[in-house]
């Protein structure tokens, strides 16, 4: 392992040659990240304390989040893109076996760990738009589509995948220690966008203002619709 | 006085029709429980299907009607849900705390608010006045929360 301390910018993983400080991850990708991070454990806590307005207004939240971050992976600034980190079977392996190619971003398991993530994100928000509670007083705004009994079972799962989910973000939490630990800058980066790149390695590319402003109209619009019960003729939020 | 055999037999069917007796109570407890819960189950697909009406951009007077009639028949129905031997003791795997029998008039009372709200949502329902419906199924879901939190357990694992 030979990456270096740096005094003032954040090394990142790879060897220890000469270093830029270069925008990694754009600002979008950021507010993704801390806006789930803070969104999540709200979640949990407005259902555990029976705020179920609030709950479905966290959800409906995230959901647009996600769809935002879904495009962003294809459209978004270098760093935020599927294919810039989504690695495959072989590559995987050989960082598992120790073997540390320089890479920007997130590691091939980091980069696998992300999708397992957003993959859980969207089976634990698709599952509570569909949820309905005991006594048929409050549920998802797609609950209408299914008969009580169905939305009751849903709601079964909805509770149980939410431990996939808290699993998911303790791995995360203890990788990030773990690589901090060792002297991998990793957090402040994704405050900042900042991190040092190899040199001679070109930056991510950054994401047209464009794709930014329809990837954002696609997720409010999503939100939106989904939170009136995708109702053609739609009344009130639910 | 009888001879041995006549008392004998006698006693074996006193035993008999005591047994058949308890078992009889069990098993209508058991049913009782089960009925309960089906209704129960029903009444909440009146409240989802109520609260989907309310949501809803133009909602259908006529199947808010139905939906809160179905509540408020349910309200007056529900004291008769309740027989005795149809708590935890009938065997079924029941929410039903024991308090309902042990604390009869508070349940009645329980009762008794929510066959009130419920009366006054089917008249909002039959006038069809949406608005009194709309703010009628808090106060019924209040009503709901109120005999729960006392007589209902937690959900059973």
């Amino acid at each position: 392992m030979t990456e270096g301390r740096a005094s003032s910018d954040q090394p990142v993983h790879g060897p220890a040659a000469a270093r830029r400080s270069m925008l990694l991850w754009d600002l979008p990708t950021r507010i993704v990240h801390w806006l789930i991070a803070l969104l999540a454990p709200f979640s949990w806590w407005s259902a555990s304390h029976d705020h179920l307005p609030w709950h479905r207004l966290s959800g409906y939240t995230v959901l647009g989040l996600l769809v935002f971050r879904l495009i962003w992976g294809f459209a978004g600034g270098g760093g935020a893109r599927f294919a810039g980190f989504l690695r495959g079977p072989r590559e995987v392996l050989a960082y598992l076996r120790g073997r540390r190619a320089a890479f920007l971003g997130h590691n091939p398991l980091g980069g696998w760990s992300v999708a397992a993530m957003l993959a859980a994100l969207v089976l634990q928000v698709g599952l509570g738009l569909f949820s309905v509670d005991e006594d048929g007083l409050e549920a998802g705004p797609l609950a209408r589509f299914v008969t009580f009994a169905a939305g009751r079972a849903i709601a079964r799962i909805h509770h149980l995948t939410f431990w996939l989910l808290v699993g998911l973000v303790a791995l995360h939490l203890a990788a990030i220690g773990f690589y901090e630990l060792r002297g991998a800058r990793i957090t402040l980066p994704m405050i900042t966008g900042r991190a040092l790149l190899a040199e001679g390695s070109s930056p991510p590319r950054p994401a047209r203002l464009a794709s930014f402003l329809l990837a954002a109209a696609v997720a409010l619009a999503v939100a939106w619709f989904v939170a009136h019960g995708l109702r053609l003729r739609p009344g009130t939020a639910i | 006085m009888a001879s041995l055999n006549v008392r004998s037999a006698a006693g074996g069917l006193a035993l008999a029709l005591l047994a058949a007796g308890a078992l009889a109570a069990g098993l209508s407890g058991a049913a009782g429980a089960k009925d309960r819960q089906a209704h129960m189950k029903a009444l909440g697909a009146a409240a989802k299907a109520l609260g989907e009406q309310m949501h809803a951009g133009a909602p259908d007077k006529a199947a808010v009607k139905l939906q809160s009639d179905r509540i408020e028949a349910a309200a007056k129905a529900l004291p008769t849900w309740f027989p005795p031997g149809s708590g935890p003791e009938s065997g079924v795997k029941t929410r039903a705390l024991p308090a309902i029998w042990r604390d009869a008039p508070g349940f009645a009372a329980a009762g008794q608010r929510f066959a009130q709200q419920a009366a006054k949502l089917g008249a909002a329902a039959d006038a069809g006045d949406l608005a009194a419906v709309g703010g009628q199924m808090s106060a019924v879901g209040g009503a709901c929360k109120g005999c729960h939190d006392k007589f209902r357990g937690p959900e059973t694992k």
